[in-house]
Formats: C-alpha cells, structure tokens, sequence
C-alpha cells in the first residue's frame, strides 16, 4: 500500500513515515503541494494521500480541489490545526474523505488510514474468537476459556472493539468516539475510560493465567497475546 | 496635532453656515421693509392728494369761453409749497380739457375719461407720462356750476422714490456690518462650546494600551459634551475591564501552560543524562505523553474559552428533558462515583423541558458533577435535582463534600481558580470546567451559582429559561 505524505513540517512528515512504514506502508514524503501534483500526474499514484492543509504557496484545499479535477479518487485526509466547523466543512466539500485536527494521537491515524484502505468485508462478523475469548455478537455473550464472563453492555463493546482492533493500540480518543459514542471535546473522560477498562480487565484477566488486555501507558489500551 | 485643528475647521463650518443663512434672511428681511415702506408712502400719497382734491375744486371756476379756470393765489395752506409741484387738469365727461395748470406743461394727465372715472368715489391710478414721468393720480367727478367735470390731480413720484431708496441704502449699507457683527459672536460662542471638546480630544490621545486607567473631563454632565464624554468614559470602561481580563487570562494561561513544558523537558533531560534500558526509556516516553495530552487538552479547553468569548461558537438548539440529560451524565461518570462508593441518585420532574443546544449544556453538567465527584469522600450521597422555580428550570446538584468557604463560593467560576492548587491539578483539572459551565449556561440566559448544601457540601444549582412550548 502506498501512502504519500504532503507536509512541509519535515520533522512531524518523517515521525509520520517512521510510524506508518512499521506499520507495513510504503510511504513517500513530499513537500509542497505543487510536488505532490507533479508526481501524481506523471502516474505514480498513491493509495492514500495524507495532505496538510497549511501549505506553503498552494494550500492543501487548492491542491486537493486540483487532484479531484484532475481524476484522482484515492481517498485524501486532511491533517491541520484549524478545527472550526466552517474549515472541516470545507475540507469535506471540496473532496477530502476525512479529517484530523493537530496534534492527534497517532494510533487515531493509523485506525483511519486503515479504515480507508480495508476493502469492503463481504459478510459482518457475527462471532469474535481472540486467544481462548470468543465473543457471540449477536447473543451479546462472552466467554474465555469456556468460562463465561458477566460483562455489562458497556464493556461487551469495549471488548468487541478492542478484539476487532486485536494487536493495535487503542487511545483513549478512538474510545470515546467509538465505544462512548460522545463527541464531548472540552471535558478529559479520561478517568472515566480508566476505570472502565480497569473493571474489564478484571474480568477478563484477573481469573486467568495469561494477560490479554494491556496498558500502553500515554497512549491508550492494546488487546495483545504474548 | 491636527486634531485640534479640525475642531477648528468645525467652528469656521458653523460660522459661515450661520453667517450666510443670516446675511440671505436679513436681505429678504431688507426687500419686505422696503416694499411696505413704498406702499405706505403711496398710500399717505393719495390720502394727501384727496384732501387737495377736496381744496382744488373750491378754488374752480368757469371761465366764460366755457372753460375753467383757477385761483392760483391761494397759497395760505399748510401744503402750499407741496402744491406748487401739483399737476391739475380739469375734463369735461367728453374728453374736452377744459383746463390744464402750468406745471404739466401741455401734456395730457391720463388721456380720455373712463366710464364713471370719479363718479361719487376717488379713483387711484398709477401711470407714466408721455415724458416719462411716473405720477400718482386721483380723479373725482363733480358739479360746477351747473356742469359735470372730471378733476385729475398727480404728484411726481420721483421724491417717494428718493425716499425708499434713501431707506434701502441706508439699510443695505449696515447689513455687512450686522452680518459680521452676528458671525463674530457665533465664533466666539462655539469657541467657548467646543472647548470642552478640544480638552477632550487632548486627553484622548493620552489614553493608551497602558493608560487605559485614565477618563475624559466631564465639563458639563448635562449638555451634549458631557453626554459625549460620559460615553466615551463608558466605553474606555469596558475597554480597561476586557483588556485587564485578557492581560490576566494571558498570564493564567502561559501559566498553566508552562507546566506541563517544564515537566516534558524536565524528563527529557534528566533521562537523557545517563543511560537508561529499552524499557526505561519507554517509561520516560511514556510519561513524557502523558504531559502531551495535558497539554493538547489545556490548548483544546483555551481555544474554546477564546472562542465562546467572541461569540464564535454557533449555537444547535433542540427542546429537550432536563431529567434526560442529567440522567445521561450520570451515567456516564456513575463509573467514577461507584469507584468510590458514592451514589448519584438523580430526581425531579420529567416534563421540565428547556430549547438549548444540548451538546454545550450536557458539558456544563458533565463538569459540575465530575467536580462534585472529584471532590466528594467516599461512600456519600451526589443529588441531582430537576424542578421548576420561579418559572425557570432548575437543576441542582448537591454534593456530601467539604464545602466551599464564603469567600471561596464567587471565584469558582473564574477561569484558573482551583479551591486547593495541588490537589485538583493532581485530579487533572486546570480549573477551567466550572468557567465553561457558567458561560455554557449564561448563552442560554441563565444562571449559575453555588451555596452551601443542606448537609454540609455544596449545592451547585443551574437556572435555565422554560421552553413553554410544552
């Protein structure tokens, strides 16, 4: 898969390509919008273009308006740090297929990367099976090693996601957004987070032997087999 | 220094306004006086001139070649030295002259009779000679001896004339004098008005980013100045008010931002200064993201106060339940009480329905029981309270706390105001949570404050408008 970066910030675009290269991308940095057009035109085209949106000369919107003129349909994020509504829905209207604000959390990017570039699963998953965890979506029941485990509805989905997300890092941000569902921005859940996940931890490690359900400690949860 | 200047500018504006409307009434003024003072004098003219009438005929009579004639030796009168200027001809209704006195020199007064010239009343006429002339003639009609004659007398009147028009120089020649005499005063007048504004201005241009304690002179508080300047004190008022709070939300904030840079670098050169094992080093990177976070959500909390400061954050109203709403907070922070054996027993009225944006205010709440959490011990009781009073929505959330001293209870609102400064940054607040709550809940024109609570504790209690479209 490639991923081509346009950011002038060098230090923030090679942090970038580090993370997203160990995580299996082939990745290319350019930087100025005018850079990533002329490649693009001359026919390497990337799978995803991570675009920031202050530029020097062409912003990111005025190339991103460019490549969509021009034909190009692989899916585009904005990365910026202006954040009000009118900004995103701009970047929305002229093409882009998603949006993050500076500074994010980088597991945050790599979710949405991937949830770009995965195809279209034919069939949803109605049974999840993890390291002895085996989870019936559909009857809403959880088991590990056979032994079934009490979970209230909240932690059955936060089990889900992070089974799902199996091997990643979860951060507290992806959590709120997709298990909490709240779009509070002003107000840290933080603690609220920690204490969920405490509580499912004891639940499903506690009694056993191997530790599933990890702590990356500043950047979030991680469901992992040693 | 031009601004004085233009003060000035503003006072030769008004002089010569006033000045010209002044000159162009005083000539209209002029004109009327004039022209009723011609009309009068015509007036007295012919008044004279009846009287004459009624001399003239005593002195007639007829001559035997038919004609008439006059006795021209009496001179005794009162007007006798007008009446040597007098034009005298006598008509017979036909036309005939019959007679004609010296001074007209031959020429005809007025030509032939009108019908009834004269008859029984005076006629007034005005007409011009053959020699140009311009008179004012009366004709009367009568009997002498025994004949009906038409007696026309006239006076020049050239002297009239010379009379309005002495009055008009007169006048004509004093007007620029008036005129500038009135223009004067009025320069004098507005100099001594728009000092006041010329003191005023000096001031101002004093008040700067750093005076902005300073205030224009009141000279007069109830004139037009004085308002001006109260005004402008107004808003020089609110200027220093907003300035001092940006100045002090600017050192809060570089502040509260300092800490956590001092921890991040504070780390980085410590763990650098030896070596450390993999894992050592991810303990410190660790910990070093842990300050990030503080950080972006500090610069997160900051943009929002600086935006919902300027008005920039638009508003998404829905009619909703209170009830509701705080029911969903609770739930979503019961996790952090039932941590610490505390219960949040929520109550009150379901039908109590306000229109407000409900993402803001589920914040406001979410921030005052966090808080109430926070700083409540263990295994106590958290109310909250939906009810009606005084035709407002009232939510009430009370604590088992340690209370908020007197003194304390009118500052938790600030921005950056913590009741015990090492303990709540342990906890992770900035102190910024009670400051969103109060303007999330002031944009909706309501209300919020704390007093102490029943049972020691607070009571944080929140006043919204009712949506009475029920």
């Amino acid at each position: 898969m490639q991923i081509l970066i346009v950011e002038d910030e060098r230090k923030f675009a090679c942090v970038l390509q580090q993370g997203l290269e160990e995580e299996g991308y082939a990745v290319t940095v350019v930087s100025s919008g005018e850079e990533a057009l002329r490649r693009i035109e001359s026919g390497v085209a990337p799978d995803l273009v991570l675009l920031d949106v202050m530029l020097p000369k062409r912003n990111g919107i005025s190339t991103l308006r460019e490549l969509r003129r021009n034909g190009f349909s692989a899916p585009v994020l904005l990365l910026t740090a202006l954040d009000s509504v009118a900004d995103r829905v701009l970047g929305l209207d002229v093409g882009a297929d998603d949006y993050m604000v500076k500074p994010f959390a980088f597991p945050e990017l790599l979710a949405r990367v991937r949830a770009r570039l995965r195809r279209p699963s034919a069939n949803e998953q109605s049974v999840l099976d993890f390291a002895g965890l085996h989870m019936d979506l559909a009857g809403r029941k959880a088991t590990r090693d056979g032994v079934a485990l009490d979970l209230t509805s909240r932690e059955f989905d936060l089990l889900e996601y992070l089974v799902l997300n199996r091997g990643r890092v979860a951060s507290r941000e992806m959590l709120i957004r997709d298990v909490w569902r709240e779009t509070l921005r002003y107000t840290s859940l933080d603690n609220v987070i920690d204490v969920q996940v405490a509580r499912l931890r004891r639940k499903i490690d506690d009694p056993f032997q191997n530790k599933l359900l990890r702590t990356v400690r500043g950047v979030g949860f991680v469901l992992r087999e040693e | 220094m031009h601004l004085p200047l233009r003060v000035g500018n503003l006072r030769l504006r008004l002089t010569i306004w006033y000045g010209t409307a002044f000159a162009v009434l005083l000539l209209l003024h002029i004109g009327v006086a004039t022209l009723v003072h011609y009309r009068q004098l015509l007036d007295q003219e012919f008044y004279a001139e009846i009287q004459e009438v009624e001399t003239a005929e005593g002195l007639l009579f007829r001559t035997p070649d038919g004609l008439v004639s006059m006795n021209e030796s009496y001179f005794n009168r009162p007007q006798a030295r007008r009446s040597l200027d007098r034009l005298l001809e006598v008509l017979a209704p036909d036309g005939r002259i019959l007679y004609q006195n010296n001074k007209l020199k031959g020429i005809a007064l007025g030509g032939s009779p009108m019908p009834d010239e004269g008859n029984g009343t005076y006629n007034r006429r005005r007409l011009r000679l053959s020699d140009g002339r311009r008179v004012v003639l009366v004709s009367h009609s009568h009997w002498l001896d025994g004949q009906l004659i038409i007696m026309r007398l006239a006076y020049d009147e050239a002297p009239i004339f010379a009379s309005v028009t002495r009055f008009l120089g007169v006048l004509i020649l004093l007007a620029p004098f008036t005129v500038l005499f009135g223009a004067w005063v009025v320069f004098r007048v507005t100099e001594r008005a728009l000092s006041p504004l010329n003191t005023m201005v000096l001031r101002a241009e004093q008040i700067t980013a750093e005076r902005l304690d300073e205030r224009l002179p009141v000279s007069d508080p109830s004139d037009e100045l004085g308002h001006a300047a109260r005004v402008f004190n107004r808003l020089f008022q609110r200027l220093e008010d907003s300035f001092s709070q940006l100045k002090r939300f600017t050192a809060d904030a570089s502040h509260e931002l300092r800490t956590p840079l001092a921890s991040l670098r504070s780390i980085g050169e410590v763990s650098l200064q030896n070596s450390h094992s993999g894992q050592e080093y991810r303990e410190v990177i660790a910990s070093m993201l842990e300050e990030v976070g503080r950080l972006s959500h500090l610069v997160e909390s900051l943009l929002f106060i600086s935006r919902s400061g300027s008005g920039q954050i638009p508003l998404t109203l829905s009619t909703f339940s209170c009830l509701e709403l705080v029911q969903e907070v609770a739930d979503l922070v019961g996790i952090l009480a039932e941590e610490k054996h505390q219960t949040i027993r929520v109550t009150g009225r379901a039908e109590v329905m306000v229109r407000a944006d409900r993402g803001i205010l589920r914040q406001a709440i979410l921030n005052i029981t966090d808080n109430a959490i926070k700083y409540s011990p263990n295994s106590t009781e958290i109310l909250v309270e939906v009810d009606v009073s005084e035709e407002m929505a009232k939510i009430s959330i009370t604590d088992q706390g340690q209370g908020i001293s007197a003194e304390e209870r009118s500052l938790v609102f600030n921005r950056f105001y913590r009741t015990d400064e090492g303990r709540s940054r342990a906890s992770g607040g900035a102190g910024l949570g009670l400051s969103i709550a109060k303007w999330a809940v002031e944009i909706h024109s309501g209300s919020i404050g704390v007093l102490p609570g029943s049972s020691g504790g607070s009571c944080f209690f929140v006043f919204l408008p009712l949506n009475h479209g029920l």
